[in-house]
């Protein structure tokens, strides 16, 4: 254990723990922002380079953009009221006891890894447009459709007619 | 002889006819009905020709080992039923047939229900003349003699208890033909709830017959019990069981009640089915499967006893009784008890004779009153006399049938009534002989009362313009009144080849007419006594009611009120069976719906009217849902893989 | 190096963040966020085992990589939907609170 790895995750917990409990909607977006390059920089630790530039590029750049339009397009001033339900209590207890089982499992059970390597850059591009082709277009094409239904659905006017 | 079976279709082809298009036919269908009838009649004429002419060596036939006559059966599989699959093997399966048999106790059936519904359906003609329902009340008719010729003719016990069901329902809907008349109705309630008590013992006899022989033959039936296949214990029970259902159709004693009720119905009914032919069923089921009586030398006895107790009981009833119809309804109880009374004193052929005797005489009795009823409106013979002087071909024909009821010599019922009395002097105690004496003189005495009262005596004003019957009525009674008359004449041992109708009808051997004469002279001379009686008491009133009945004010009071029986089961019903049913629609209701029904069914609903409060919509608490499930899923996974 | 079960267990605590984040939270913009964390913990989950652990069955060792990135490509197209819907429903009813959107009870 590094202490780049300490730093890095502690930095994802703490932005992640920070979207979950502001009140403050704008200020979570940026605790958003800080756990997603933090995730990047694990990626890096993982020597995959590749997976982090995306991470930056589409999490850290468009997703954060797209959630900001987001919060400015729907109005501010109910959001800290409705920040909260009335079961987080429940739902604290139960998301603590989920992390129980699910650190036990992993930590009584540790896989038998080998130190950290990644492919070289082009074995991945090749593998990605040879073997994974098929599901490489799927999404393509999901991609289009989300595009498609997103500009349906956000469209102006009322009711199914769009 | 094989066609025989379409005595009945004929009938049968009638019944839906009339109903769906007897409102276009002519005559309103009942036309229809009468040449079905009358063509039943007819091939019952060739049928007769052809047993005559048959021997054992016809295609068929054979000489009977269990009754002793010329028997011809006609049979062919009904349906096979079964598992075919567990068995390929034919043999295996249940066969069910349906046949005809056709032996002198069916011919003389056939023929007394052919003839006198033939007569009692012109007969209605005239008498139900401008009813609103005529085309009904002739497709009931039509149907009741499919299913009573049916009856007749059946080689097996199912056929036989369909056709007694579908009889039982012809009379269920005749008796309640008029059913705007409460009384009407409950008479044919009355009686479809009595006889099917009586037939609840016979389909148990029924499926008795079957578990032990496996067949539904009357033929296999009397095999088993001839072979031993039956014990005699058995045969007792079947036998007792069937004589229940015979006792509930044919009226006697204690399935009775409902006979006299029935009268509500249209009186040419009452001639037909509650006089000459349903009623006769019970009398000629008991001859029908006779072999398993006479195996079973107990049933024989309880039918005498029954029978006597029947006609004894019905024959003082009938005497005291004010309606005419009804003491004739007695009167038929009474002779139906003499019937069984016949067959357990081992009279076979006196038994069938009279009611062959018995049913002529009553049909002419019962169309008689049908006309004076028809022509006065009137029914209580205290308010009617003189009858003779207005309608004097009715008065001429009724007092015919009563005087052949009543014994007095050369009419039909003397010549029947008196090989019963041999019968019964032959086979049983003398006590038996002395009341069947004495039953046989109440059937004079109450006979000659209901003629002397109805057509002697003084005329009544309001009766002075009544008219007597018409032509189509008075016909159908004067063939009748011949019958009544000299069908006697056909159990004496004429000089030719006829040695009586003993030796026609008989059973396992052929008896030839013999006749005791000091019976015949004692039984004449109390007739004779009666009839005088009668005459001085209702006709010429020398002798006054009034007094008889100061005398006999117990007996009387017991008798009119026909021993209080109706009044017994009024209470029995009240007290036991209501309490019992209450007991059982309670448990009904609380237990079985409320519980067992209803109960799965309100759980579910409270179950779910509490829980359709947790799902609240709201995304974060299925979110919450389904990871408390993902935790217990886990937990029960490890504790699975720890064990 | 840093063993693999740390990232496992950093990959589990950052999905149970973001799941108490759906459970707790009433507006629909931030139990997207939730969501998103949930979907980068299960990316780090499938990218550290790939770079630890050789392929099992008909996978290869980096095919936890190549399924991330179908991940991430989904997930963009998740969120365009979802903030799609939530325009909606902000220019239908007046809020993103997602108590409002209960109409499929009962």
């Amino acid at each position: 254990m590094t202490w780049l790895f300490v730093v890095l995750a502690a930095s994802t917990l703490l932005g992640g723990l920070g979207v979950v409990l502001t009140r403050n909607v704008v200020h979570a977006a940026l605790f958003l922002l800080i756990s997603l390059v933090s995730v990047a920089g694990i990626y890096l630790i993982l020597f995959t380079e590749f997976l982090a530039l995306v991470q930056v590029l589409i999490y850290g750049g468009a997703i954060i953009i797209v959630l900001v339009f987001a919060i400015m397009l729907t109005r501010t001033s109910e959001y800290p009221r409705i920040s909260d339900n009335r079961q987080w209590p429940l739902a604290a207890v139960a998301a603590l006891a989920l992390g129980v089982v699910l650190g036990t499992a992993f930590w009584t059970n540790p896989p038998t890894g080998t130190t950290a390597q990644s492919p070289e850059f082009t074995e991945l591009a090749n593998s990605l447009f040879t073997r994974w082709a098929i599901p490489f277009e799927v999404a393509s094409l999901v991609l289009l459709v989300a595009l498609i239904g997103a500009i349906i659905i956000a469209r102006t006017g009322n009711g199914g007619e769009g | 002889m094989e066609w025989a079976w379409l005595i009945p279709v004929f009938s049968f082809a009638a019944v839906p006819l009339i109903i769906l298009f007897g409102k276009y036919l002519p005559g309103k269908g009942s036309p229809l009905a009468i040449l079905a009838i009358a063509g039943g009649f007819a091939l019952f004429c060739f049928v007769f020709i052809g047993w005559l002419g048959a021997s054992p060596d016809t295609e068929g036939c054979s000489t009977s080992d269990y009754t002793g006559t010329l028997t011809c059966e006609y049979e062919r599989t009904w349906f096979q039923a079964g598992l075919p699959g567990l068995s390929s093997d034919v043999d295996e399966r249940i066969h069910l047939n349906w046949g005809i048999l056709i032996d002198p106790l069916t011919l003389v059936m056939l023929g007394l229900i052919t003839f006198v519904a033939l007569m009692v359906q012109v007969y209605s003609l005239g008498y139900m003349h401008g009813d609103s329902r005529f085309s009904w009340y002739y497709a009931f008719h039509a149907l009741f003699i499919a299913a009573m010729l049916t009856l007749a003719l059946a080689d097996n016990f199912l056929l036989l208890y369909v056709a007694w069901e579908l009889v039982g329902l012809c009379s269920y809907l005749l008796i309640g033909f008029w059913f705007e008349r409460p009384a009407a109705r409950e008479a044919a309630k009355k009686a479809f709830i009595v006889t099917r008590i009586g037939d609840v013992g016979l389909l148990i006899g029924i499926l008795l017959i079957w578990r032990e022989v496996g067949s539904f033959s009357m033929t296999a039936a009397f095999e088993a019990v001839h072979s031993g296949v039956i014990s005699q214990g058995m045969a007792t029970v079947v036998a007792l069981l069937l004589f229940a259902g015979a006792a509930g159709k044919s009226a006697q004693f204690p399935l009775h009640v409902w006979l006299p009720d029935a009268m509500e119905g249209p009186t040419p009914v009452s001639a037909l089915i509650h006089a000459a032919t349903m009623v006769a069923a019970g009398v000629y089921l008991v001859a029908r499967v006779y072999p398993i009586f006479e195996a079973s030398g107990d049933a024989l006895m309880v039918v005498a006893v029954i029978g006597l107790i029947t006609s004894l009981g019905a024959a003082t009833i009938a005497l005291v009784s004010t309606d005419l119809k009804r003491i004739l309804a007695f009167s038929t109880i009474s002779h139906l008890g003499l019937m069984m009374l016949s067959l357990g004193a081992f009279g076979y052929t006196a038994a069938i004779f009279h009611l062959l005797a018995h049913g002529f005489s009553k049909a002419l009795l019962f169309l008689g009153a049908g006309s004076v009823m028809h022509s006065t409106d009137e029914l209580d013979i205290r308010k009617m006399g003189g009858l003779r002087k207005v309608m004097p071909l009715t008065a001429l024909l009724f007092s015919i049938g009563a005087l052949s009821l009543g014994g007095i010599p050369i009419l039909a019922g003397f010549w029947s009534k008196d090989e019963i009395l041999v019968a019964v002097n032959d086979h049983l105690p003398p006590v038996f002989i002395v009341l069947t004496l004495l039953t046989a003189f109440l059937s004079a005495l109450y006979m000659a009362r209901a003629m002397f009262a109805v057509f002697f005596g003084e005329l009544r004003p309001e009766h002075e313009h009544v008219h007597d019957a018409p032509p189509t009525m008075a016909i159908t009674m004067f063939l009748l009144g011949i019958l009544a008359l000299g069908f006697g004449l056909i159990s004496l041992d004429w000089p030719g080849p006829y040695d009586g109708i003993g030796t026609f009808l008989f059973f396992e051997e052929p008896e030839a007419f013999h006749f005791t004469v000091w019976l015949g002279v004692l039984s004449t001379v109390l007739a004779v006594i009666a009839f005088v009686l009668g005459y001085l008491i209702y006709a010429r009133k020398t002798i006054s009611i009034e007094s008889i009945r100061g005398r006999l004010s117990w007996p009387v009071s017991l008798a009119e009120n026909k021993y209080y029986i109706d009044e017994l089961y009024q209470f029995v019903i009240d007290r036991v069976v209501l309490t019992l049913a209450a007991f059982i629609g309670f448990f009904d209701r609380a237990v079985v719906n409320d519980v067992a029904v209803n109960g799965p069914a309100n759980l579910v609903r409270h179950l779910g009217v509490t829980l359709r409060l947790h799902v609240t919509g709201h995304v974060y608490s299925y979110a919450l849902a389904m990871t408390l499930g993902a935790i217990v899923l886990a937990l029960v996974w490890w504790m699975q893989s720890a064990s | 190096m840093t063993p693999l079960v740390y990232f496992q267990l950093l990959s589990a605590a950052l999905f149970v963040i973001g799941l108490y984040g759906v459970m707790a939270r009433r507006s629909a913009v931030l139990i997207i966020m939730s969501i998103e964390l949930m979907l980068n913990a299960v990316n780090i989950n499938l990218i550290a085992a790939a770079s630890h652990l050789e392929g099992i069955g008909g996978f290869v060792n980096f095919d936890g990589q190549i399924i991330a990135i179908f991940v991430i490509t989904i997930a963009a197209a998740e969120l365009g939907l979802a903030i799609a819907i939530i325009l909606r429903m902000h220019r239908n009813r007046g809020t993103v609170d997602v108590d409002e959107m209960n109409l499929m009870k009962w």
